[in-house]
């Protein structure tokens, strides 16, 4: 805003030096409002930047696949670093420095130094991170569309509606890491599991045995595992999921509905048929923002899924003569490498060196790749969407 | 056809269990609506049972602690902690006076000292090969030398002589194996230091002008090629020191005196507790068995039914026979230390005197040459009348002290919530006292809230009321992604960049006004508030944004049409009418950094200790721990059901209600505004 059009669109205004001085200032302010927008911006470009410069180089290379592929089909292994004969300082992950030790028996190494879960790949983290978020996501879906659904087509004004939206207002706002104490209280150590009769707990709360059967119902909890983590994660999510599919659905015309009314069909034929399909591209995209979220957090999972260690993908079972719905059982109630807390883990739990900054680097470049290519892929589709459907 | 069936439902009236089909969707949908507040409760359930039976597991600990005479001892040990404090500060303030005059030789020494350790251990595996390499390398040679002095020497049996010969080709091949290899290590490791002199993490922290750094650097270099020989310029610069020492210290004899009188002081006190410290330790194990015992006994009594091996019966009989079931001999025991308190008052009354004696003794502050020698004695004669308070008070509290008393339930629960220790696993008590991590979260928030609000808001009022579409379009989307960022990621950002750069910067001679600069130590409180506040940016920046977009139109027009400017009309209009709704997002920006746990985890530096506030701002250079921090730590580390467990979830409970009341206190504000924006 120019002090010229100042003036002339003001014509109380006195045209005087005290006028010029406070143009200037206002054109300063507005300076100051767009550095400190682009100063974010700024910082989140050095943070980016930085991890890029740094982890790019682990997770790409120059010969042939140009993708460093151990990194993406192995399991975190010790590192161990050694001495050759020629007196070069070498790093190998343990197998394959197992592997060349046992293929050259006759060379000479020392070792110098080994480091936990800085050698070999992300795959066990990956795969685990990916199981977390599939069983999360069915859950917080599930639950949260159709509370949104009865949020928005059901409810009338009332107390309860009221009490059930400050609710999850609330819930939104309860910490990540009470989440997780949450979830190990409530999953971990409380819910109903099958056990043997005479394998029940000391800490069960309360269990009675099925007739006819050597099993028990026990109120012990699961345990730390992936169906407690991804339960504990699903509830965190839920009121952002609540939220965006609500509004969503607040998006479709009303018309949608009162014509298909009109038309004598039921309330639920009406959101099936002419509310669910418009409101379904919105959902998606809340879905993958709410993927984002989880896969971020390390809080809630830390006491109730996650472990530093695992030496085997989660599929492979221990026992090979196990029935179909043993090893269903084995699969969820079994504990699993998250991206985040391998993150944790090597950030913070293990000896600093210069050796293990390829895994920390490689491990937080894919995190964020990750990350922001859901972010991304929920951004361009709500843009999509945006343009797409006019009503 | 799906109608038709409705309607003969509808017709009948009633479906499955009196509910028609529309009924029983409508009732699965709601069920779903209504788990949020299932799941708010299930919430405080969940908190409040493993939480439950702290306040009595706590209350009954502190009992213990004062029934065992361990808080008498905590009340006598007042006297002697702040005579540490004092203690340590005059102490302080002597070297500080005996090295004035060779202040800045020390700071080189002491410079080549600390980078001469860090360089070392940048070359400390070739440089243990290397011993190793020479050990075998001198080994070999010896014998050698032995056997070809052998052979050379007095006539030999020809056995002897064959075998000697036999061998000294093994000998010459080890050392001509090992010789390369020592030279390639001896290069490697010149190397080794050349690079890491070169490099500037060795030098991080030392403040050394460029030509003491090149002195060091040599000398370093100098050590390490001729081992165990001192540089010259490193021997002069010690008996340099060492001279202006001797030439001080008769000068500061008095000084030194009255500094040694005032430390020895508190040896008769000490002396008088650490009896009563052992007894009160003992008798708490025996409180502790005792406890304990009852549940043994029976299960020993349990065993022996159970076996049919005689010898095992009789052996857990005998066993079951021997714990003591007794309560512990608390009234004996509290005797003594009642019998201890006349002998106290007369130890302080002495203690006095000798303080006293010796604060007679001292120089005046204005005597002295060092400046942190002026403070630190400044520092002493400040906290001395304090002190002097506090033996008062330890006199009259171990007067009073009762062991019997009971230990009043609201006073056990005060000293959790503003408790100052959180000191667990240790021998003597244990404390759990919330205000250590209290004060860290709400520091680290204060921080976090500071700088991000500024930012926040510029950037939502920038985006809102001034950035072109095109602008928008980019801003928007990527102050999302900054919301994607994990926290984790974040976490690790700080430990490996943030925190580096923060204590370089720190150390730049210009910025030293700087409260708190340099900074000590790379993960503090500071670093943890700028994450968190770059953190909480997008929360706070969103949701300003649509308390400015909410603002009705018809103010702005309104406003523009009465000829005010366009800054005009932001500031005075548009901001002030949305204020409610950016106090609220700036709530629960609150709201959202306090409950973060990554990054303070990682980054805050994890030091259970209310930061020092009596540097002022500076003490945003402190590593503090959090409330989120400590139950993260530790969780996962202490028993099930322990009284540390159930602490971990009275913290997560605390943590919960303050989210609750921030989001609460926003809700308020919030309604407040749309009454106001309609």
């Amino acid at each position: 805003m120019s002090d010229q059009e100042d003036r002339t669109g003001n014509p109380f205004a006195a045209p005087s030096r005290h006028a010029d001085r406070r143009a200037s200032r206002e054109r300063l302010l507005a300076v100051l409002f767009r550095l400190l927008t682009y100063a974010i911006l700024a910082c989140a470009m050095g943070i980016f930047l930085g991890v890029v410069i740094r982890g790019a180089p682990v997770i790409f290379q120059a010969q042939a696949p140009f993708i460093n592929t151990d990194f993406f089909t192995q399991l975190p292994e010790t590192l161990v670093v050694y001495e050759d004969a020629q007196g070069e300082v070498r790093k190998l992950s343990a197998t394959r420095f197992e592997e060349m030790r046992s293929a050259n028996p006759d060379r000479q190494f020392s070792i110098v130094d080994s480091y936990s879960y800085s050698g070999g790949g992300i795959l066990g983290p990956l795969v685990g991170t990916a199981l977390l978020i599939a069983i999360c996501m069915v859950i917080s879906l599930s639950v949260g569309i159709a509370a949104a659904i009865y949020l928005n087509e059901y409810s009338s004004k009332g107390r309860f509606m009221a009490a059930v939206r400050l609710a999850i207002l609330n819930l939104a706002g309860v910490p990540s890491i009470v989440f997780g104490l949450f979830g190990l209280g409530l999953f971990c150590l409380a819910a109903p599991n099958l056990v043997p009769v005479d394998e029940i707990a000391d800490r069960s709360i309360f269990s009675f045995a099925i007739p006819f059967t050597s099993a028990a119902i026990s109120f012990e909890g699961w345990g730390a595992c992936m169906l407690a983590g991804g339960c504990t994660l699903a509830i965190m999510i839920l009121p952002v999921i609540i939220t965006a599919a609500e509004e969503s659905l607040r998006a479709v015309p009303h018309g949608f509905r009162e014509a298909s009314l009109a038309l004598g069909a039921t309330r639920w034929q009406t959101i099936r048929k002419s509310v669910l399909p418009y409101a379904f591209p919105g959902m998606l995209t809340a879905s993958i923002l709410g993927i984002t979220r989880v896969a971020g957090e390390t809080a809630p999972i830390m006491f109730t899924a996650a472990v530093a260690h695992k030496d085997k993908l989660p599929w492979i079972g221990d026992d090979p003569e196990a029935s179909w719905i043993g090893r269903l059982l084995e699969f969820f109630f079994q504990s699993v490498q998250a991206l985040p807390y391998h993150i944790y883990t090597v950030a913070a739990k293990i000896p600093q060196s210069d050796y293990n900054r390829d895994m920390q680097y490689g491990s937080v470049f894919v995190f964020m790749a990750l990350v922001f290519f859901f972010a991304a892929l929920s951004i361009w589709l709500r843009a999509r969407i945006r343009r797409k459907l006019h009503w | 056809m799906d109608s038709g069936k409705q309607r003969r439902f509808a017709k009948r009236g009633k479906g499955f269990l009196g509910l028609t089909r529309a009924d029983a969707i409508r009732y699965f949908f709601g069920g779903n609506a209504s788990l949020a507040i299932f799941i708010l409760l299930l919430i405080c359930v969940f908190l409040f049972k493993e939480a439950a039976g702290f306040l009595p597991g706590h209350h009954a600990g502190l009992t213990k602690w004062r029934r065992s005479g361990q808080e008498f001892v905590d009340i006598l040990n007042v006297a002697v902690d702040g005579h540490t404090r004092l203690g340590s500060a005059l102490n302080i303030g002597y070297f500080a006076e005996l090295n004035a005059t060779s202040k800045a030789e020390q700071q080189q020494l002491f410079s080549y000292r600390a980078v001469l350790q860090r360089v070392k251990g940048t070359v400390r595996g070739p440089a243990g090969r290397l011993k190793k390499l020479l050990k075998e390398f001198t080994e070999a040679g010896e014998k050698l030398a032995e056997a070809e002095q052998d052979l050379a020497g007095a006539d030999l049996d020809p056995a002897r002589q064959a075998s000697l010969r036999a061998a000294l080709p093994g000998y010459r091949a080890v050392i001509a194996e090992v010789e390369p290899r020592i030279a390639m290590l001896e290069e490697r490791i010149a190397e080794g230091v050349a690079e890491a002199l070169a490099g500037d993490e060795v030098w991080e922290g030392q403040n050394l002008v460029a030509d003491d750094r090149e002195a060091v650097a040599e000398a370093i270099c100098d050590q390490f090629e001729a081992a165990e020989q001192k540089h010259p310029w490193v021997a002069g610069l010690e008996d340099f020191v060492r001279e202006k020492k001797a030439e001080r210290t008769p000068q500061l004899a008095g000084f030194k005196e009255a500094v040694t009188a005032f430390r020895n002081a508190i040896r008769p006190v000490k002396d008088l507790i650490s009896p009563l410290r052992e007894a009160a330790s003992e008798l708490k194990q025996q409180a502790i068995a005792a406890e304990s015992a009852p549940k043994r006994k029976a299960a020993l009594l349990a065993g022996a039914e159970a076996t049919n091996d005689l010898a095992e019966r009789a052996r857990k009989l005998a066993a079951a026979e021997a714990v003591v079931v007794a309560a512990p001999p608390y009234d004996e025991v509290a005797e003594g230390f009642y019998a201890e308190t006349a002998a106290f008052e007369a130890v302080v009354a002495d203690l006095r005197k000798e303080i006293d004696a010796a604060v007679e003794a001292l120089p005046a502050t204005g005597e002295l040459a060092d400046p942190s020698a002026r403070e630190n004695l400044e520092r002493f004669r400040n906290s001395l009348a304090d002190y002097r308070e506090s033996l008062d008070r330890a006199v009259a509290r171990a007067k009073d002290w009762r062991h019997d008393e009971p230990y009043p339930q609201v006073k056990s629960f005060l000293v959790f919530l503003i408790g100052k220790e959180w000191i667990t696993n240790s021998s003597w008590h244990d404390f759990y006292g919330l205000m250590p991590l209290f004060t860290g979260s709400l520091l680290i928030s204060m921080i976090a809230l500071v700088v991000s609000v500024p930012f926040a808001l510029g950037a939502a009022i920038y985006v809102n009321q001034m950035a072109s579409r095109r602008e928008q379009n980019l801003i928007k989307p990527a102050i999302e992604f900054i919301q994607a960022i994990p926290s984790v990621v974040l976490g690790f950002f700080g430990i490996m960049v943030l925190g580096t750069l923060l204590r370089d910067v720190s150390q730049v001679s210009w910025l030293a006004w700087v409260p708190g600069f340099p900074l000590q130590e790379r993960l503090n409180i500071l670093n943890a508030g700028l994450l968190l506040a770059f953190m909480a940016v997008p929360t706070i920046f969103t949701l300003c944004e649509d308390a400015l977009n909410n603002v009705p139109q018809a103010y702005a027009s309104g406003a523009l049409a009465l000829g005010a400017t366009r800054m005009q009309t932001i500031l005075r209009i548009i901001v002030p009418t949305a204020l409610s709704g950016i106090i609220a997002a700036v709530l629960l920006g609150f709201g959202r950094i306090i409950g973060e746990t990554m990054v303070v985890l990682l980054v805050a530096g994890g030091k259970i200790q209310i930061p020092d506030f009596s540097k002022g701002i500076g003490v945003v250079g402190e590593a503090a721990h959090t409330m989120t921090g400590i139950i993260a730590q530790e969780t996962g580390e202490v028993d099930r059901g322990s009284l540390h467990w159930r602490a971990l979830f009275m913290v997560g409970l605390v943590l919960f209600s303050i989210s609750l009341a921030v989001n609460w206190g926003a809700q308020i504000i919030l309604r407040r505004f749309q009454r106001h924006g309609t």
